[in-house]
Parts: structure tokens; sequence; C-alpha cells
């Protein structure tokens, strides 16, 4: 029997779980257990977009650039004298902004699909024009914050329903419904099957090229929503996360939930453990009392295990690894 | 014929004379010292290092340094390191074969300019250096003290956290090895070590990056939901520290003590209350007192590093109910502000 | 009218024997081209600088540039070896800060010399590196995946060592001159720190070129599955990539540390974009197998002096974010399409022909009064080994009247006298036997399709006699190596001469140089005395046929698509002249051979047509129909008919004969004589032919006749 990195990472994150709930205290209370998932739920979302794009065999490590910059930009044009003396109003401004968000999203499909380069250049590549073309353009400093008029986004970012924090609920609506997409519809099908065997899928008609961009349109439009999230939550939008290691904590989640590189496999399912683990993760270290540095390098070494169990489980073969999969 | 044309230049000529002496005892002197003034400034390259663009203060000085320094046909160039240490150092080990007539540079970290800056004043050059100093002084620093700003906030936490509250208090430094990190936090433990009931419970370095502190401080009052006070060494920075405080709903129960430049988004965060106090070490003044230093070097004519002071910045605690008087002294400016002045 | 088309064919002619076309094809097929768009990137980028900033290039500014090549080329020069074997390490830029932090610690607060505390960083590069190549290269993990983890691990170690350390680190000033000097210091002009990574570069450039754990490296990146097949240890290969580069990292790190001493946490960060960008600029691709060192260097200089000098300019960090994602981009985009076109391109312009005109064909009609004059005579001929053999492009008997034949499938085989009825095989070569000779020794020395000239002692041994000859310098591709080596003779100072038919086509498209029909082949002279191989004659068109005159002063040799044969003096007063023999044949000949009669036989491997010959006069009609029309369906010589003719020293045409039926020998490439018989053999036949000779001497020997003995 074939043990599947998911369950591996499944059994790990409820070893931990029931780890933490036996030995400290005042991690398995309704509050931590919400502000756990809480703290995740925007690299939750990000994972979301991040994981079409695995699916299909590629990578979008533009998603940060895209996030920071979509919303920054947001912000700016809706100030007075930018667009308009008076201002426009938010949602205005933040349609441009899924605008700039489609339109990058698209080239990059682009460069993917048509123009042929590997995913991870050109979206590494793409990540920098985004930022550039954003902070040469219009965006003059690093902190943007929310105008006034943005009661919505405050809620988004930090309200709550029912007792549940909106990020939440907005990490899972998400979810299931591209898990709905995947699962139950033609567009999924075609997702998996481009991920799995492009020429394969071409060959029986799928069309290969548009998927691929709406693909990272989609993938786009995901970071715009975390983005809302994180300036919901903080009141302001810091293009410099871009140069931050955020967008490999992204990848990160979605490859330790089990969704392959290679592609065609693995769903939402895998994103949401992806993120439990993660946040089951820090939580426990947090009240352990640890440092953020030693997190992250507790974090790092989890990961690592995470991987090594499932190579040792399902170990790669000289005959038959593909040539340049890395 | 002549003698007629000859008597008449002459009389022209006479006139002429006459009249020139006239204005000129009309119209004053010429004074050699502005002669003098305008010489030293026209022409000569002044070139402006920051840590990075993009952030308030680092806009906010090269807008004033525009704006006095420009008229005076100073040329004034901008080098961008955008926050890479390494590209500074190359910036800075490129100017010295370029010779400009002035480095303004602010350094990221005590150690890692020091040698370069070293380097330029044994080859003559004439260096300012903004807010962060380098060990090795330059003839000119410009910015705040300190240990000064450090002794200030923890006096403000400490007396906040009386011996009724926890005693618990964070410290959220920047880079570590920033000048604005080591010597605040010396300032912040010569007060908090007066004060045995105060315990700090946490100190870590956010790297000057608001998403870093958020995340730093998310762990920390998880942790220690009684925590007392934040210190903060830099406002930008603590936005996101206050951001971690509001979202975990302890608002109203952590006291936030930031410092900064007094820039219009610190007032806001002021206003609404995620910080609850922010000393500004009035950046449009920093500004001004850069391109008095930048005139002076200019003018005077010792070798590079043959005198060395150092000119701190007066410091003004703000809280949202002095917002107002404070914005009557310039404060919560932005660049625009700075520029148009 | 006829005048005006005269004088185009003369243009023509001008056009095509001045202009070298297939010089297009061979630099496409060199190596060193995928380096052309990374240089003519690095010399825009210098010009555009040079051209902006004045004082760009300063002697000044070159040492700086110079010291920070130093640092970032061992960067770049270790992701570069960890691509090449189909991997990637994005840890780079942490083992980076790592060996920052070991080195500064070390000297530092250790007080160490800084000798000792280099020994120690290096240590630590190399722990990081067998880390990332114990997970990746013995496990199995992937690259990406895993260095991506170990990136986050030993940033996060440093960070954690940093909270400790920094502040001691920076209050202490070491007074090690040596530990200045190294960062600081230069020899004449060149800082140590490029000296270093120079000595470095060229250690790595020999590795990959040169030694084998390179070219296992190489191997392990081009083809993982074939280089494990082959034998290659492919784990151990790759974990030591990642082992060289964590200790390169490591070494570029004290560098750093000794020039900035900066124990800041920013050290190395975002240095593996960098370093990807770099490698990826310089032309390294991702998934293995193809980058160098030259390439490294390359990237790094661009990478380097793009980001000075936007940094010069005043462009702020968003603008200059904006220049390098686009540079990646189309960096990547070229190389890929890079990839992608040029072995279309190459295919496309490989084939270029030239111009050729051939006097008119003599007659071969059967019944009229040519001396070519078809007949039948080779229709009733004995028939040897048929169906046990392929291709016995040339035939040879010994003394023992044992009959010696090449095949198809790379051995010499032997049909034993005296019926030649039963056949074993002799020796195996390897490559396809073509032409054949006895030596006085009666060793059958033969000319082997790309491999060169071998020799086969009677019991069977096989020895190379050689496989090179001297460079031509004027050539782009080095054609030193023997590509097609088709006839040979042996003259009676036993040197060997033979024929290399062409260098730009091998065994299996030979014929395609027909449609070039250029001087691509040469003659070349091996001296078994002095073990040297000197081409004699060069440019000759299709050389084929070579055979030691009876006199032994001369050589013959047939040029198959310019229908000729001529003569080239070994000896005597002439010595190193070409003269000709028969300037033009009906068709193409190929081996020439002694008769016992005094005269030669030649082999006409196919017959000439008209609609080929006024081709040959229009090269721009032969190169759309490469290009154009499927290979196929070129028009390419006719190789089904042919005969052989006896001609005397002076090139007359003595008899001819031919196999109109077309069922035995319609196609010939050789024939010998021996006893009184002709032994037939044909490139493409399956059988050996042995035609009874009217009127021959029956005892006369081919191996008499050159050494004039009985082995």
């Amino acid at each position: 029997m074939k043990i599947e990195q998911s369950k591996i990472v499944a059994a790990l994150t409820i070893a931990l779980f029931c780890g933490f709930s036996v030995s400290l205290s005042g991690f398995l209370t309704v509050d931590n257990l919400l502000s756990l998932l809480r703290s995740v739920s925007v690299l939750g979302i990000l994972g979301i977009g991040m994981a079409l794009t695995v699916i299909s065999r590629g990578v979008d490590l533009s998603m940060v650039a895209n996030m920071v910059i979509g919303m920054a930009l947001a912000i700016v044009i809706a100030q007075p004298g930018v667009m308009v003396a008076g201002g426009l109003p938010f949602w205005v401004a933040l349609l441009l902004g899924v605008g700039f968000v489609v339109a990058t999203g698209a080239i990059t499909g682009a460069l993917v699909a048509y123009g042929e380069l590997p995913a991870v250049f050109a979206t590494l590549a793409m990540g920098s024009i985004i930022y550039g073309i954003g902070r040469v353009g219009l965006i003059s400093s690093d902190s943007n914050y929310l105008p006034a008029d943005t009661a919505w986004i405050a809620f988004l970012g930090s309200g709550q329903v029912a007792g549940i924090p909106m990020p939440i609920i907005c990490f899972l609506a998400i979810a299931v419904f591209f898990a709905f997409i995947l699962k139950r519809t033609t567009l999924g099908r075609y997702i998996y099957a481009v991920g799995d065997n492009p020429i394969a899928a071409r060959t029986a008609g799928v069309p290969v090229r548009p998927t691929l961009m709406l693909i990272y349109i989609v993938a786009g439009l995901t970071a715009l929503v975390a983005g809302l999230l994180i300036s919901g939550a903080v009141n302001q939008i810091n293009t410099r996360l871009f140069i931050s290691t955020m967008i490999y904590d992204v990848l990160l989640v979605v490859v330790v939930g089990g969704i392959g590189l290679s592609g065609g496999k693995g769903g939402m399912s895998n994103v949401f453990l992806g993120t439990v683990m993660i946040g089951v993760l820090l939580n426990g270290m947090t009240i352990m009392n640890l440092s953020h540095t030693q997190q992250n390098l507790i974090k790092g070494l989890f990961l690592l295990l995470a991987i090594v169990v499932d190579t040792l489980l399902n170990p790669r073969d000289e005959q038959t690894g593909q040539q340049g999969d890395i | 014929m002549k003698t007629w044309t000859k008597v008449i230049s002459a009389a022209a000529a006479v006139l002429a004379v006459s009249a020139a002496t006239v204005s000129a005892q009309d119209k004053g002197l010429p004074d050699p010292r502005h002669d003098k003034y305008v010489d030293a400034m026209s022409g000569k390259k002044v070139v402006y290092v920051p840590i990075g663009m993009g952030y308030d203060l680092s806009e906010g000085w090269w807008a004033g340094l525009q704006r006095e320094l420009v008229p005076l046909g100073v040329d004034l160039e901008i080098r961008d390191p955008n926050w890479s240490v390494d590209a500074g150092v190359r910036t800075l080990t490129s100017l010295i074969g370029e010779r400009p007539d002035l480095i303004m540079v602010q350094s990221p970290d005590e150690q890692s300019y020091s040698r370069v800056l070293r380097k330029a004043e044994k080859e003559g050059l004439h260096v300012v250096q903004i807010q962060m100093h380098s060990s090795h002084s330059s003839d000119i620093f410009v910015g705040a003290d300190w240990i000064q700003v450090g002794e200030e906030v923890a006096k403000i936490a400490a007396n906040h956290c009386g011996p009724d509250s926890s005693g618990k208090i964070s410290i959220m430094q920047g880079v570590l090895t920033a000048s604005a990190s080591i010597f605040q936090v010396r300032g912040v433990y010569n007060i908090l070590d007066q004060h045995p009931h105060i315990q700090v419970v946490s100190n870590q370095a956010a790297d000057w990056d608001a998403s870093k502190a958020r995340a730093i401080m998310e762990t920390v009052v998880q942790q220690h939901p009684d925590l007392c006070a934040a210190i903060g060494f830099w406002d930008t920075m603590d936005a996101g520290t206050g951001a971690a405080i509001r979202e975990a709903g302890l608002q109203d129960d952590v006291f936030l003590v930031t410092s900064g430049g007094g820039h219009k988004d610190a007032c806001d965060n002021l206003e609404n209350e995620t910080f609850d106090v922010a000393i500004s070490y009035d950046v449009p003044r920093q500004a001004l007192e850069l391109a008095n230093a930048a005139r002076a070097l200019l003018q005077v004519e010792s070798e590079a590093g043959a005198f060395k002071y150092s000119h701190y910045s007066p410091l003004t605690v703000m809280t949202k109910e002095t917002l107002d008087t404070h914005r009557l002294n310039g404060a919560c400016w932005t660049k625009e502000s700075i520029a148009s002045k | 009218m006829l005048g005006l088309r005269m004088n185009l064919e003369l243009v023509r002619k001008w056009r095509y024997q001045l202009i070298p076309d297939h010089v297009v094809g061979e630099i496409l097929e060199k190596r060193w081209t995928d380096n052309a768009i990374p240089i003519v990137t690095l010399a825009g980028v210098i010009a555009a600088l040079y051209l902006s900033i004045p004082d760009f290039f300063s002697s000044y500014a070159i040492t700086d540039y110079s010291r920070q090549i130093a640092e970032l080329g061992l960067v770049v020069l270790a992701m570069t070896i960890v691509m090449i074997a189909g991997g990637i390490d994005l840890s780079v830029g942490s083992t980076f800060a790592i060996g920052n932090f070991t080195a500064l610690y070390c000297v530092h607060i250790l007080g160490m010399h800084p000798l000792p505390a280099f020994g120690l960083t290096c240590l630590s590069g190399i722990l990081c590196g067998a880390f990332n190549g114990y997970f990746i290269g013995y496990l199995r993990l992937r690259a990406f995946l895993t260095t991506l983890v170990s990136l986050i691990i030993f940033r996060s170690i440093v960070d954690l060592l940093l909270q400790k350390h920094a502040v001691g680190i920076m209050a202490t000033f070491p007074d090690s001159d040596l530990w200045y000097e190294i960062g600081e210091g230069d020899l004449w002009g060149l800082p140590y720190t490029i000296i270093a990574t120079g000595m470095i570069a060229i250690f790595v450039h020999i590795l990959f070129s040169r030694m084998r754990p390179g070219w296992h490296i190489m191997a392990v990146g081009g083809s993982r599955r074939s280089a494990h097949n082959a034998g290659v240890n492919v784990k151990r290969t790759v974990f030591l990539t990642y082992v060289a580069s964590g200790l390169l990292c490591t070494i570029a790190a004290f560098m750093f540390a000794s020039r900035l001493s900066s124990a800041s946490s920013d050290a190395g960060n975002g240095l593996e974009i960098m370093a990807l960008t770099a490698a990826v600029l310089g032309g390294t691709s991702l998934g293995g197998g193809r980058g160098s060192v030259a390439k490294a260097l390359l990237g790094t200089a661009i990478v380097l002096l793009l980001s000075n000098g936007l940094i010069r300019l005043g462009i702020q960090g968003g603008a200059s974010s904006l220049i390098f994602g686009i540079i990646l981009m189309l960096a990547v985009l070229i190389d890929v399409r890079w990839l992608k076109n040029r072995g279309k391109i190459l295919n496309k312009v490989y084939v270029s022909p030239t111009y050729m005109r051939l006097p008119p064909a003599p007659e071969t009609g059967a019944g009229g009064s040519s001396p070519y004059a078809q007949n039948d005579k080779l229709h009733h001929v004995e028939i040897i080994g048929l169906g046990e053999i392929e291709g016995p492009e040339d035939v040879i008997l010994d003394e023992n009247d044992h009959l010696y034949a090449g095949t198809r499938h790379g051995d010499v085989v032997r049909f034993l006298a005296p019926d030649h009825k039963k056949m074993e095989i002799f020796a195996h070569i390897g490559g396809r036997p073509l032409g054949m000779a006895l030596d006085a020794d009666g060793n059958l020395v033969t000319c082997v399709a790309s491999m060169g000239v071998y020799s086969v002692s009677p019991q069977g041994k096989v020895t190379k006699l050689t496989d090179q000859t001297n460079r031509s310098w004027s050539s782009v591709v080095d054609d030193s190596r023997l590509n097609l080596a088709d006839d040979l003779d042996i003259g009676p100072d036993g040197k060997v001469y033979f024929s290399e038919a062409t260098k730009r086509f091998d065994t299996h498209t030979w014929a395609v140089d027909c449609l070039e029909s250029r001087g691509n082949g040469r003659i070349v002279c091996y001296d078994p005395a002095t073990d040297r191989t000197r081409t004699l004659v060069s440019d000759l068109i299709f050389p084929n046929g070579i055979c030691t005159s009876h006199d032994g002063q001369s050589i013959l040799f047939a040029e198959s698509w310019a229908c000729r044969i001529s003569r080239y003096w070994i000896s005597g007063p002439s010595a190193g002249k070409v003269e000709p023999v028969i300037p033009n044949l009906p068709g193409y000949p190929d081996n020439i051979n002694r008769s016992s009669d005094g005269h030669y036989w030649l082999a006409l491997l196919g017959m000439r047509g008209p609609a080929l010959d006024l081709a040959q006069t229009i090269p721009g009609f032969r190169k759309r129909m490469a290009r154009r029309v499927a290979d196929d369906s070129w028009l390419f010589p006719n190789i089904n008919t042919g005969c052989v003719v006896k001609f005397n020293e002076q090139g007359e045409i003595l008899d001819a004969l031919w196999d109109l039926g077309g069922v035995n020998h319609p196609m010939l490439s050789s024939m010998r004589e021996h006893k009184g018989h002709l032994y037939l053999g044909g490139v493409s036949n399956n059988r050996i032919g042995k035609y009874k000779i009217p009127d021959a001497e029956p005892n006369w020997t081919g191996f008499t006749s050159y050494w004039g003995r009985a082995s």
C-alpha cells in the first residue's frame, strides 16, 4: 500500500495536536484554537492560489508581490488628489487593484503558457517587475494606510461572526469554493489534466494554454484577497513584505500538505492540512515560550522531517525519476 | 569735424564713468562673503545615501535637503541601496572613487560601513552621518541621541507600569547591530534597572520590519496576555507591533511606547490609539540641520575629520492629547509638507 | 541572352567561392555559441554604462568591481555546479550567512588567527553542504524543497547566534593585519580575493573540462538515468555538488567577513535570487547538463555591473527591481527559445551547397563506340556470401587466398579459401571498415568510418594506427579528428595514404555531401615510422579511392562528386604536386586498385545524370531544396547503377564491365583482382561477386605486386 504524504502529515499533525493538548496547558481551548487558525488563515489563502499553480505543474513566486502591490495600489489610488481631487471611493480603487492583479496574472500566465518559460523563473521575474512597477509608478512609501471609509475591510481582517474570526471564515469559504471547482467542474478536470501531463492534455483537446493563464490570474486574485485581510487586520499594507521570505512559507504550506511539485495531484484538503499543521506547530511553540527565531528553526526542521518521511516511504527510483524534476 | 567728434566722445566717456560711479554708490557694495558662499555651494556634488528610500525618515530628509540645497546650485544626488548592506558598501566604495564634495550617509549598522567610512576620511572626503551612525565617527553626526531616546521611552513605560501592574514589558528592537538598537536598548536598561518590579519578558529584533514585528508581537501577547507595556524602537515598525496587540484585543491593556520622526502616519496611529506614546526626533528639523551641516562642510577648508562633532536632535513626547500642539510645531509632517515649506 | 546567362553564372560562381556559407552551420554547432547571448548582453551593459556614467570604469572602480565579482562569483559558481548536476541550491545565501558568522566569531570573539579561522569557516560550509547533499543526494529528496527548508533552517541558526554574539562581534577590533589585508589588500592593483577566486575558477573549469569528477557531474545533469546505468555513482556525485556549493559559499563569506566585519543579519539575504539570476543570465540551464565556469562568471559580471550601475544612476529600489525582473525574464526567454530552436536552425542552415560545373558527361550507350559502352559482362559472376554479408565496401585477398571484407556491423569477416563458402568473423573493430590494404608484414590496414585507420594482424589483433591529423587553422570546427576515412593504400616506404571523404558528414549522411559539392575532403598520410599523421592535400571534393601507382612514385586518387581521377606525386621530381589523370568520368568514381596487366581498375559507384549536373551549377536551388523539402525527396546522386572500368597510367579507358541486367552487381564500390579473378564489393550489397577475367595473369596477386614476395 502506498502511503501518501498527506496521510503522513495528517498523522504528524494529529500527533502534535495530541501531544500539545496533553502537555501544554491552555492549548486545547476554543479561544486558542481559533487564534491558531486565524494566525495562519492568510497563509492558507495564499496557499490556495499557490496550490492551483502547483497542481498545474507550475508555481507562482509573484503572489506576495501581487498581494502588496495590488493592495497598496488600491490604497494609493483612493487617496485624494491621485486620481480624483476628492479621492475615490475605496471600492472603485479596489476594482482598479483587481484589474492590475488580473493583468499581471494574465501576463505571467502568458509567459508560462505561450512563452514556455519555466514557471519558477517567469514568476520570479514577474514578482520583481510587479514590485518595481508599483514602486516606481505610484506607491511612494513602504507603509500604506487604509483610508477611512473601509470599515468592511477592517471587519474582514479582524471582525468576528458568531465568535469565529472573519479570516478563518474567508479561508474556509475560498477553500470550499475551489474544492468545488477542482472536484466538480470541467475546469477542475482541466487543471488536473494540465498538471498531470500537459502534452497528453493538449492532445485530448484540453485548452492547456488558456487554462494556465486562468490559473495564474486566479492566483493573483487570491493574493489580493490575502492582501485585503492583512490590511484589514493591521490597517495598512507594507510593500516591504515582498522582500521577506513569506513566499517560501506559502510554498511550504502547499508542499507539506502533500501537493507534489510535479503537478496533477492534491487539492484543497492538502492546503488545509498543511496550513493547520503549521498553525498547530507555531501555536504550540508560542505557548512553550519559544522566540520567533527559535520557532523558525523548529518549523524548518519539522518541515524537513515531513519531506524526509515522505521520501523514505515513497522513494523515487533512478530508473523512473523524471529528468529536470527538481 | 574731427575735433568736434573727439570732444563729444570725451564728454560721453566722462558722463559714462561718472554715471557708473554714481550708480555704484547708490546700489551698495559687493559682499566678498556672499561670493565665497555662492562659489562654495554652486556646482558642488553632495551625495545622499540612506539605507533605503520609500520610508518616512529618508524621504523627509531628502525633501528637506532638496528644498535647502538645490536652490543654492548644489548638485544633489541620491544613491539608494534599497536596504541592502552590501549594496550600501558598494555605493560608498564607488563614491570614494568618484570623490564627491560631501557624502551624507545613514548606516544600517555600527560595523558594516565603518571601514569604508574611515577609508573615505583618509581619502579626504567629508562625511555627514545621519541618524544611525557607524562606529567610525565622521565630520558631523546629525540625529537622535539613542541613549536618551531609550531612557525616555523606558521612563514612560516604567511610569505606566507601576507596582500594581504585572510589570511585564516587551522590547521590540530593530536591526540588532544598528546604533538605533544597541544604544537605545542601553538607555532602556539604564532606566529599567532602577525598577526592580519590572520584568522584560521579551527582547527580540524585528529588523525594522512591521510584518516581522507583528509576527513577533503576536507570539508575545499570546504568551503574556497580562503584558503591561511594549517598547518599540521605531514607529513604522511598531505599526506592526500595535496591530498584533489590537488583533489580540489587548489595545486597552498593553501600553505601546515608540519613537520615530513624527510623521503623519505616527500621528494617525496615536489618533487611532495604536500607539499610546510616540517620541519624535523631529525630522523636518533634522533635515534643516543636515542642510546646515552640508553648508558648513562645503565652506570650510579644513581636512576631512579634522574636527568631529555630533548634533543631537531634541526629543518631543507626543500623545493623542497633545497632538494639536505638536501639529503647530511642525509635527505630523509629510514629505510634501517639508518640500513646500 | 546567352552571354547574360554566362555572366550570371560567373557571378554565382564567384559568390559561392568567396563566401563560405558552411561556416554559419559550423559556428552554430560549436558549444561556445551558447555563450554568445551573455557575451553580447555583457558588452551591451558595459557600453551602456560607459556612455551614461563617464567614470564608471575608472581604475579605482574596476578594482572595486573585481572585489565584488570575487565574492559573488564564488556563490554563482556554487549555484552553477549544483545546477549542472540537475539540482538547485536555494540555501546559498543562508550558507553564506553561516560562513560570515563563523569567520567573525572565530576572529573577533575567539581571537583566532585568520588561517585556522578560514579552515573552520570552510568546515562550516562543508557541513551545510553535506546537510543538503545527504538529503538530496542520498535520500533523494527534492532539491528545490530541501534547500528551501535549509534556507530557513540555516538562516534561523544564524539569527539565533547573532542575537547572542552580534554586539560582541561589533565591539571588538581584532589586531590581526592579515585579517584586514585579506579583504582589502591587493597585489599590483589586483585584490587578493579576485586572485583566489580566479584560481578557484580555473580549477573548477579544469575539473569540468578535463577531470573525471567534473564529467560525472555533467553526466548526472545531462541524464541522471543514463549516468546511473553507465555506472556513475549518482548519489555520491550529487552529494558532492552540494558540498562544493557549501564550501564555495563560505569561502565567499570569509572574504565578505574580512572586508566588512559586518555582523548584520542581512548578510547573504536574497543572495539565492541574485545567484540564480546570474547563473541563468550566463546561460546555465535549470534541469542540468548545461553550464560552465565561463557562463557563471559572465552572468556574475552582468548582474554586478547592472546593479552597481543602477545605484550609480540614482535609480531607486523599485526601479532597479523592475529592470532586474525584465532582464531576468528576457534572459530566460531567450535561453528557452535558443535551446528550442538552435537544433532547428542548425538543421536548416547546415547543408550549404556551392557552385560546381562538370564538363558534359562522356557517352555510355550500349553498342556505341565509347569505351564506357554498356555491356553485360558482370551478369554471370560467381556469388560469395549471399545474404551472409551486409555492405562489403571493400574486399581484399591475402596470399593464402582468404577473402576479407568489412561489414555494416563493424566486423572484418573472412571467407576461407579455396571456395570461400565458409565465413568467419576475422576481427571486430566496432566501426564500419571501408577501404583495405595489406602492408608488407601481412597486416590488414583498414579505414574505419568515424574512427580512423586501424591495423589488424594476421592473428586478428586490432590496433589503432591513427585517428587524427593536424588541425587546419582556417577551419572553425576542430577538424583534427578523422571523420570519414574512406580508402587507403600503402606506399613502398610503408607510409599509409588515405582519403577522408568529407569532414562535414558522417557514415549515415555521406550522400548529402554531394549536395554541397564543396572541397570537404582531404588526403592524409600516416607514417608508421614516426607515428605522425599529416594532411597532404585538402579541399578535395569527396576524395574516395586511393591506389599507389605501379612504379610506387605517385598515388592515384578519385574525387567522387568531381568525377575525376588525379595523381599525387609522393616522390620524384614533382613530389607534392597534383596532376589530372582522368578529368571527366561519366559516373562517380570510388575505389581504385591495380590490375595484373600494369593498369588500374576503377569502380564507378553511380552514374551521372543531367538533372543533378545542372543542379550542381545552381547552389541556390539545392539550398532551397535542403531547407524546404523533406530529405527523402532530395535530389541525390544516382548510386543504383555503376560499373568497373580499367584505365592506364595515361588515363585512357581500356575496358568497362557492366551488369545491365541489374541482378547481381548493379552497384559497385570496389573490385580487387586476385589470381585471374576480379572480386566485387559494394557498399550497399549483400554479396561479393567473383568475375573471371579473360586473359588475366592467373597467378598475379596484389600482395606480390606491392611487396614482391609471399608473406
